[in-house]
């Protein structure tokens, strides 16, 4: 048994949020059904496609986003008897569209609340289903900007502008949230029998989550500005990330106001006889430090130089120090950890072909963790097969 | 640090009764960090001797729960966390792997005490693997798990991310682990013990990007590669952040296809250079990107971000002012009206702002009844009341140093 099952979750989502918060229900054994259009769901159309081959059943952004469902296709509003139908057996339904495609698709939410009192409803929108801007649309870049995770991402040259972290970050935060209310109201309907309706924005899922930004401006009143792949800070601090040997980079701050990390870093300088005047006891004092900040970080320049970046993130964590190599996706895909951990996993496509998938990022020791199916092909699921049997008739 | 502070203070939030053990010989480190009312200071500028009480950041993480001080590195500390683990149902921690193995609180001990015990460990990299003992704090985790390294502009350094986005997502996925266990025990009555690693979960934040490594063998050390603001799927353009009226502010605008692009065009006014040939195909325009963000920067120049972004929507064009916090809490209609944001008074902070939760539940409401404990506020409620000692008990072991 895994930790989901039984959970039956009907899923519309016409974007990665819903889509995300769906897959990690199925892959938790949920039996996750996912509602198509006939032309199928939008993120069937974004590459990229497998083989490059842009067809519905091979993009890479569907197949990310929805393994372990299954995928009936309903022609909305037309169909919406055999949604219903649908409802009447699940626990959950995630609606994740802005609210006009949401009038489109003719789902009124209240009005299915209402007739299945026990089903729990997520809906996921742009900016939440009231309010001034909740008629507006949105993109993952909007809503990075406009809930101000944006604001503090990019170079420190400020004539560029601020960067977008890449992949989709807004809709996943969303569907982390999308994921506890659902939760949450679980935990409640076994208490009170009830379902609820789940109003969720990712704009307020955002705009709660630029981690210091946020207090900065709740506490001192300061505004945070953007550096180079380090925190935003109300002033500017030393960079962070070192060109290494071999053309990548790591990440490194030095917290000089602790006395035990910098002494395992001149210890480490040291022994690859790099440490020069640093030795020198009177940097012992965090004023004689602080007063010759820049030429520690010219010294740090230089040996990071010198070093392969995997070395050096494997030798400075040895000694302690908070430091990491910057992993590409074709890195992490070899990383020594990760591989003796077994976190990724294989899943076979329906031609046979597999590929490596990143695994459970929550493990419970309590329930096996059963791997992940391949996305479906649209509509391969047919929803007289999902139908409860007709109730029997009553009386003769 | 914030990792298990914020995961808990979802539940705690929605009702839990959530007890804060803290050392009063080392300060928990939010209660260090200088972000204080009335200074202004970059992290790296502590103040040497800070007073823990004062610290924003411990209050933003630590609201609504209760706060008692124990030193676990005695005996008497331990026995004393024993008992009010007896007495609860959920233990968590955020300690480097070793830490509660240390002191003996491992899964099967705890299982001891409370046979349906659910046990969740947060950390960097999990506890099992030849890393595991490795530091890590946000940026660490996500360097390593390739989240930095996708965010930047083609051919130069990578701009990563200026906060630690994973510890609020390492957070966020602990509560959901949480309360999938809690609404799981409810039926089966299984405890468990959980393992999230942060840079497992960073990297199935990665997105698609990753199978088009696993699948296509398309690398990502490439140099055309990551590709800033603008995306390579779809072909959206334009797709980036442009320079708004003011300095350093901004406007994200997205444009998808055809319809959304003659909105575009009809929402700035049918300027000509929106009929020139280069622009006349979605496919077109994503291959004259440089020159596209040229001309409508200089329509976007003229406006403040969010009079920009409200005009853009209005005649349905996906906009967004890059909005800073003074923006979100000061100017946001749509945060203001859903009260996303909301003020606690603190004994010695005095009122302060905090992040609400993001979704309206017609049956659950958050309950804000009080903001983070002082060091060792709680410790006589919940020595005395819960565990039962008596005063000269407490006082005992106060003066031992054991609270």
């Amino acid at each position: 048994m895994t930790i989901c099952s039984g959970l039956k979750v009907v899923e519309i989502a016409s974007d990665p949020a819903g889509e995300m918060a769906g897959r990690l229900l199925g892959q938790y054994g949920a039996d996750l059904i996912k509602v198509e259009p006939p032309e199928g769901s939008p993120t069937r159309r974004i590459g990229p496609y497998a083989g490059g081959d842009a067809s519905p059943n091979a993009s890479l952004t569907y197949w990310y986003y929805n393994t372990c469902k299954r995928s009936v296709v309903l022609d909305l509003p037309t169909e919406s008897a055999s949604l219903d139908h649908l409802l009447t057996v699940a626990d959950v339904l995630i609606v994740a569209a802005s609210l006009s495609q949401q009038e489109h698709l003719g789902l009124d939410l209240e009005a299915l609340a209402g007739k299945h009192p026990r089903l729990i409803v997520v809906s996921v929108t742009p900016f939440g289903r009231i309010g001034p801007w909740s008629r507006y649309e949105t993109s993952d870049l909007v809503s990075l900007a406009a809930g101000g995770l944006l604001n503090s991402c990019g170079y420190d040259d400020h004539s560029i502008p601020p960067i977008r972290p890449a992949e989709n970050q807004a809709y996943h935060v969303a569907a982390s949230f999308a994921l506890i209310s659902i939760f949450l109201a679980l935990i409640t309907r076994t208490r009170s029998g009830s379902g609820q309706i789940i109003d969720l924005s990712v704009h307020d899922a955002v705009a709660v989550s630029p981690e210091l930004a946020n207090p900065y401006w709740f506490y001192p009143r300061a505004l945070v500005h953007r550096q180079t792949c380090r925190h935003a800070q109300p002033t500017p601090t030393q960079p962070a990330i070192f060109p290494t040997l071999d053309g990548r980079y790591v990440y490194f701050t030095l917290i000089l106001a602790d006395a035990k990390p910098w002494q395992s870093l001149v210890e480490w300088m040291d022994s690859m006889g790099l440490a020069a005047d640093l030795t020198e006891p009177e940097y012992g004092a965090l004023s004689h430090r602080q007063a010759n900040f820049p030429h520690i970080q010219q010294m740090l320049e230089s040996f990071f130089l010198v070093q392969e970046a995997g070395s050096a993130y494997h030798e400075g964590q040895a000694r302690g120090l908070p430091i990491a190599v910057i992993n590409s996706p074709d890195d992490v895909l070899l990383d020594e950890h990760l591989l003796a951990r077994r976190f990724f996993e294989d899943v076979t496509h329906r031609d046979h072909s597999s590929a490596t998938y990143p695994g459970a990022p929550i493990r419970f020791s309590s329930h096996p963790y059963a791997g992940q199916v391949a996305a479906p092909d649209l509509g391969s699921t047919h929803v007289g097969d999902l139908l409860p049997p007709a109730p029997p008739a009553i009386g003769t | 640090m914030g990792v298990g502070s914020v995961a808990t203070r979802l539940l705690a939030d929605f009702g839990a009764e959530v007890i804060k053990i803290e050392d009063r010989a080392r300060i928990d480190m939010p209660r260090r960090l200088p972000l204080y009312k009335d200074q202004v200071r970059s992290f790296g500028q502590e103040v040497s001797d800070p007073d823990p009480d004062r610290g924003g950041l411990f209050n933003n993480y630590s609201r609504n729960k209760l706060g008692v001080t124990i030193n676990l590195r005695t005996r008497e500390g331990r026995e004393l966390a024993e008992r009010l683990i007896s007495v609860s149902s959920v233990v968590t921690e955020n300690f480097a792997p070793g830490v509660m193995e240390r002191w003996g609180f491992i899964y099967e001990r705890l299982r001891e005490l409370v046979p349906d015990v659910i046990y969740a460990r947060m950390s960097g990299y999990g506890h099992s693997g030849p890393h595991q003992h490795y530091r890590s704090y946000g940026p660490v985790v996500q360097a390593a798990s390739g989240l930095s390294y996708v965010a930047g502009l083609p051919g130069r350094e990578p701009s990563g991310w200026g906060l630690s986005y994973m510890d609020n997502m390492a957070a966020y996925y602990n509560s959901a682990a949480l309360l999938m266990a809690i609404w799981k025990r409810q039926s089966d009555g299984l405890g468990t013990e959980i393992d999230v690693a942060a840079v497992e979960l960073g990297v199935t934040l990665l997105g698609p990007i990753l199978l088009d490594v696993t699948v296509n063998g398309h690398t990502t050390r490439r140099p055309d590669y990551p590709t800033g603001n603008r995306l390579e799927h779809p072909n959206a353009a334009p797709h980036g952040v442009y320079p708004c009226a003011g300095e350093d502010r901004w406007v994200a605008i997205a444009v998808f296809d055809d319809s959304e692009w003659r909105r575009l065009v009809e929402a700035i006014g049918h300027p000509a250079w929106t009929d020139l040939d280069i622009f006349s195909s979605q496919d077109l325009r994503h291959a004259h990107q440089d020159e596209l963000d040229e001309h409508l920067s200089l329509w976007t120049s003229r406006y403040d971000p969010i009079e920009a972004m409200e005009l853009l929507e209005a005649r349905g064009v996906k906009a967004g002012a890059v909005q800073n916090p003074q923006d979100l809490n000061e100017r946001d209609p749509q945060l203001s009206m859903r009260g996303t944001f909301f003020e606690m008074d603190h004994p010695v902070i005095g009122p302060a702002r905090f992040e609400g939760f993001p979704a309206l539940m017609s049956g659950d409401h958050p309950d804000h009844w009080r903001s983070a404990p002082l060091v060792g506020e709680d410790n006589d409620y919940v020595f005395g009341e819960i565990l039962g000692l008596s005063e000269q008990e407490r006082a005992g072991l106060l003066d031992a140093g054991v609270i």
